[in-house]
């Protein structure tokens, strides 16, 4: 029982989202993604995806996962292995807060 | 021995391009038809994937047809991980990845 809260906390720990800062998000986008994706996630070129406007909560976990290495992508890998937790938070806020092409209803 | 990895590469490229060329065109209509499969996660505002890692499931309308593509095709060869998405793009031939990328590249 000890060992299944301990397990809980330890996820709970591991998920829990620091405070993002939107204007440093901002300032790395121009700094690191907006070479293919642009500065405000609405990237121009097709084998790239359109950031803004995305979940906030998926864009974490994609940066995440390129960091880790589940998701396997050269470039993707690169630049995320560079970022730290507190980047993924600030990038992944800013491009969720930008106006976009996307929607969630179809 | 340089010859050689030159004709290599110059095979692979022609393959590469052959593929390419191949790839079949995206019918908006035809994709309109196959999207059964998606909307029970993808169609639902504010929709989230299962534990243990919780998180929307992304936002796919208005997503460019290449990107698209791609992704489907990573799916399927297990380049990306998801079990559900390996199971549907499994499922999904090219020209049925090409239709439904261009259903929801004009989605909006």
């Amino acid at each position: 029982m000890n060992k299944l809260l301990a397990s809980i906390l330890a996820v709970a720990a591991a998920g829990a989202v620091q405070a993002a800062d939107v204007a440093a998000g901002a300032a790395k986008a121009k700094e690191v993604c907006a070479a293919c994706h642009q500065a405000d996630g609405n990237s121009t070129d097709p084998n790239n995806p359109r950031l803004a406007g995305q979940h906030r909560d998926y864009i974490a976990k994609a940066l995440r996962d390129y960091k880790s290495g589940e998701r396997n992508n050269a470039i993707m890998g690169g630049f995320a292995k560079a970022l730290s937790k507190q980047d993924i938070e600030n990038l992944s806020a800013y491009f969720a807060s930008q106006k976009s092409a996307l929607a969630a209803k179809y | 021995m340089k010859r050689f990895a030159l004709l290599i590469a110059a095979l692979g490229w022609a393959g590469a391009n052959g593929a390419l060329a191949q790839a079949p065109q995206g019918d908006a209509k035809a994709g309109a038809q196959k999207i059964q499969m998606c909307q029970g996660c993808h169609g639902i505002e504010g929709w989230r994937t299962a534990f243990p890692e919780v998180y929307h499931v992304p936002k796919i309308a208005g997503q460019h047809s290449t990107y698209f593509v791609n992704a489907l095709k990573a799916y399927k060869s297990g380049e990306r991980k998801h079990p559900s998405m390996r199971g549907i793009a499994a499922s999904l031939s090219d020209k049925d990845m090409a239709d439904l990328a261009a259903y929801y590249a004009e989605a909006k």
